[in-house]
């Protein structure tokens, strides 16, 4: 393999190196996100939980406030619960992969510089 | 007439989460510091809505009152119902709970923030002293580094010097 593709080589993998760093952090914040949701809905859900079965319970629509049914809140915040944990479940797996991914391209990233610096030692040799 | 006692911000757990935080110690820091910040105004929050709760006593019912319509715009009115309040729980739903009930909430929002603060200030001090052990690694290796280039540079002037006494001579 010449210098120069293996240059053009090491710009594409550092590129896609790149990238990779950049889904992870878009992943990562995303996370961090769905996580807050998750407490506040944990938090309501609590709530939810701890009142009479009598209690009045409104939900703000836009402006206004609806009275809603404390089973049905009750089922729509355990519904919400469940599929937020999934989500982070999800997020999860592909920061594991965009992780691994990482550490692949890194390997052959230093992999290419070593053999760049053989190509230059070997022709300053000549 | 309700009167809502809103509590809109919400303490999140992902402050103490490690993971998504900056990796340089410098960073998380800040982070956490900001987090605490965060948990302190919605302590103060809970606190102002827990002592408005303490003036809605069975006397207030029929009084009158100033009802807000923008922040600085007024209208009276009377209160006609000084037994239940509607709480802002969070994600939209409100719950409407009696006066000893609202006190119970505010009182439980309140301990649960402080100790989630006392975690993150646990968690912020370790840091902390973790960052100063590498600053003081950080200026140890420094000073030999400098050290290493003076006494090159002090053996490379000797070596001159010998030699121009050596071309002297």
């Amino acid at each position: 393999m010449g210098p120069e593709m293996l240059q053009k080589k090491l710009e594409e993998e550092v590129e896609s190196y790149k990238k990779i760093q950049k889904d992870l952090s878009k992943t990562t914040n995303l996370r961090s996100q769905l996580d807050g949701q998750l407490n506040e809905n944990k938090v309501v859900q609590e709530e939810l939980d701890l009142i009479d079965d009598e209690s009045v319970v409104f939900k703000l629509i836009g402006p206004a406030l609806i009275r809603q049914d404390l089973e049905e809140a009750r089922q729509n915040v355990n519904k919400r619960v469940e599929y937020i944990t999934q989500e982070i479940k999800r997020h999860d797996n592909t920061m594991d992969k965009l992780e691994k991914d990482a550490d692949a391209k890194r390997e052959s990233i230093g992999m290419l510089q070593q053999q760049m610096q053989q190509m230059i030692r070997k022709q300053m040799g000549k | 007439m309700h009167e809502v006692a809103e509590s809109c911000a919400q303490p999140s757990e992902s402050a103490v989460r490690e993971r998504g935080a900056a990796s340089y110690p410098t960073k998380e820091l800040q982070f956490f510091n900001e987090s605490l910040q965060q948990l302190k105004i919605a302590q103060l929050k809970f606190n102002e809505s827990g002592e408005c709760v303490e003036k809605v006593t069975p006397e207030t019912k029929g009084k009158e009152m100033l009802v807000p319509l923008t922040s600085c715009m007024y209208v009276p009115g009377t209160i006609a119902d000084a037994e239940s309040l509607l709480i802002d729980v969070g994600t939209g739903y409100y719950l409407e709970r009696n006066v000893n009930g609202a006190k119970d909430y505010f009182n439980r929002k309140i301990k649960f923030v402080t100790e989630q603060m006392e975690k993150i200030q646990k968690i912020a001090s370790e840091k902390s002293k973790l960052r100063e052990v590498v600053m003081d690694m950080m200026e140890v290796k420094l000073d030999h580094q400098l050290a290493a280039i003076q006494q090159q540079q002090a053996e490379a002037e000797a070596v001159k010097a010998k030699a121009a006494a050596a071309d002297g001579m």
